[in-house]
């Protein structure tokens, strides 16, 4: 057999998948000039391509493919156990993006997904509809829990449409959460104090070990000054701490960094968090064999697997002893499971 | 193993030649081989390939790094070239499609192709074949599927009655340099390599064997902690097992321990 050479990687988005359905909506038109050079093939459902057996997450994640989908009914969804509804009334997260650029290996996603392929569902007009009726009470809605919206934002433009629409309704407050340095978008944009851009950082070493395709902690910082300035109301998290042998300084390393770089004056609050997943995502994140972060001998109790009670405590403790040198308590979040 | 399934003799001839296939005469098929490719002549239409591809995978069954390729003319429509060589992305099949992973870059053309169960006269909107579907069925049952590819060269525009055995076995002969190129690309795609070798594996299976199947499975996902954490390092296995079940239970847990520190 000739041994040819190596070809390079495919790009990014080399086949565009795109329902029928969706064919001339706006975005849909948008996104197939911006790739232009793309396959594009039709599809009834964006499932037949999806949720395809025998996909293998490991390999498309090296060349992820885009499906153009129409959502039919619900695109929001109530907070998780898993997450910080912040004390508001109703906490919602919107799915309006499936998978993710990023392609982080302590991520739920690759539990819950079966292909590493990103599903963009082009009709957010009916999510806004969706979210009306409840808008007579206070409520939190996280835009990007499924996915990193900022990260696609200048493929998407989701995020610039939920702050526009958040403009208009006084009760609905959004957490829009990324790792992305590109804040282009929010910067012709009025910062509203109802929304709270939220920035995961993580120790330089833990960011190449585990968040690959990631912006580095200098740009992400970096960025989080920036929206600083703008006016942008910003919530930092050091959340999934990942348990390494030289947790006790990276980490702390990392908070003394941060306060480095952004006045501790000007966040609304740091959240720490240690590593924890659902038990039925850990099993699926185990057979990918990528990581060590899914073979830990974690604790599972309820369905939740989390490091040992006295990893976890020490873990948050050391933090946030760090943390209070910078910080009110107050203003200091942390998540630990409710005994 | 590189897996080719051809609907023709006269298709596979010129991949024989090129290969240096020789027949074997293992399954009720025609069949050739060498020491990394086999390729099975199916015969026309849906059934007999399911078959054939089902008698194939299931007399050798497949190795995670092996890959397939059906490869065979097509009919198709005049925007189609004659000769020209097309990598399929999609197989339509009445109600029913099916998406081969195409996760490596080409300079083939791409397309759809629709599965039909009778040579076509009349032209249809995509390049038409009779063995794609079932091929694809059975292979996405062993492979994943970025290992499988559908290699078709346009033989007609709708006019099977134009196509001879010489004329099939002039233009896979002219494309033996694509299927090459098809090969590499398909190999290319990056395989993550086995993380406990042949003898490793052999010490950890003989290892379980004292505990039970959920503390073997504990054991299990430590190893790989410390494997994936350590590429390269000695596994810290210790082959004196105690006697009492309550001390081989503290030998686990100080093991684990000591993986996943």
């Amino acid at each position: 057999m000739k041994n040819l050479s190596q070809p390079s990687p495919p790009k990014l988005f080399s086949h565009l998948y795109i329902e029928r359905d969706v064919l001339d909506h706006l975005q849909t038109q948008m996104i197939r000039r911006k790739f232009a050079d793309s396959q594009v093939i039709l599809i009834d459902h964006y499932k037949e391509v999806f949720n395809r057996p025998s996909q293998s997450f490991a390999a498309q994640s090296h060349s992820k493919k885009l499906i153009l989908a129409k959502k039919e009914g619900k695109f929001l969804h109530e907070g998780s156990q898993y997450s910080d509804g912040f004390g508001h009334e109703q906490f919602f997260y919107a799915s309006s993006v499936m998978g993710c650029l990023y392609d982080c290996d302590y991520c739920y996603l690759q539990g819950l997904y079966p292909s590493a392929n990103t599903v963009l569902f082009v009709n957010l007009e009916d999510a806004f509809e969706q979210l009306r009726p409840y808008l007579g009470r206070d409520t939190l809605v996280a835009t990007s829990y499924d996915t990193d919206t900022l990260a696609i934002e200048s493929l998407t433009h989701q995020t610039s449409m939920w702050l526009d629409f958040a403009n208009l309704y006084k009760n609905l407050y959004l957490e829009i959460r990324t790792k992305s340095a590109n804040i282009k978008s929010l910067k012709s944009i009025t910062p509203n104090p109802r929304v709270t851009l939220a920035w995961t950082l993580s120790p330089h070493e833990i960011i190449n070990a585990y968040e690959h395709n990631t912006p580095s902690l200098k740009k992400r910082l970096s960025a989080v000054a920036e929206a600083i300035t703008l006016g942008w109301k910003v919530r930092l998290c050091i959340d999934p701490v990942i348990n390494t042998e030289k947790f006790a300084i990276l980490y702390p390393e990392l908070i003394e960094q941060i306060f480095r770089t952004i006045d501790p004056e000007a966040i609304e609050h740091l959240t720490l968090g240690s590593f924890r997943m659902s038990q039925s995502h850990l099993r699926s994140l185990k057979k990918l064999r990528r990581s060590d972060v899914a073979f830990y001998p974690y604790v599972v109790r309820d369905e939740m697997a989390t490091y040992p009670e006295a990893i976890e405590e020490h873990i948050l403790e050391t933090l946030w002893v760090k943390a209070t040198q910078y910080l009110p308590k107050e203003r200091i979040r942390t998540w630990q499971r409710q005994s | 193993m590189i897996y080719v399934i051809t609907a023709l003799d006269a298709e596979a001839r010129p991949l024989c030649e090129h290969y240096r296939l020789k027949r074997d005469t293992s399954l009720p098929y025609t069949l050739y081989r060498n020491e990394e490719m086999v390729l099975v002549v199916s015969g026309i239409g849906r059934m007999n390939a399911l078959m054939a591809v089902s008698a194939l995978l299931g007399w050798r069954i497949p190795k995670e790094e092996d890959i397939l390729i059906n490869i065979g003319i097509c009919g198709a429509p005049l925007e189609y070239r004659i000769g020209e060589a097309l990598l399929i992305h999609q197989i339509l099949d009445g109600d029913r499609r099916y998406y081969p992973d195409i996760l490596y870059t080409h300079l083939f053309r791409e397309t759809s192709i629709r599965c039909v169960d009778a040579p076509q006269s009349v032209l249809s909107d995509y390049p038409v074949d009779m063995e794609s579907s079932p091929i694809f069925q059975a292979a996405s049952r062993f492979f994943k599927l970025h290992q499988i590819a559908f290699l078709k060269i346009v033989s007609d525009h709708c006019t099977p009655e134009s196509v001879t055995k010489e004329g099939v076995m002039e233009i896979l002969r002219s494309h033996v340099d694509t299927v090459d190129t098809l090969i590499s690309r398909l190999r290319a795609i990056q395989k993550e390599p086995s993380l406990f070798s042949a003898d490793e594996r052999d010490i950890i299976e003989v290892f379980k064997t004292h505990f039970t199947k959920s503390q073997g499975s504990a054991l299990e996902d430590a190893l790989i902690y410390f494997r994936l954490r350590n590429k390269g390092k000695f596994l810290p296995l210790n082959p004196l097992i105690p006697n009492s079940k309550r001390e081989r239970s503290l030998l686990l847990e100080e093991l684990i321990a000591t993986l996943t520190a």
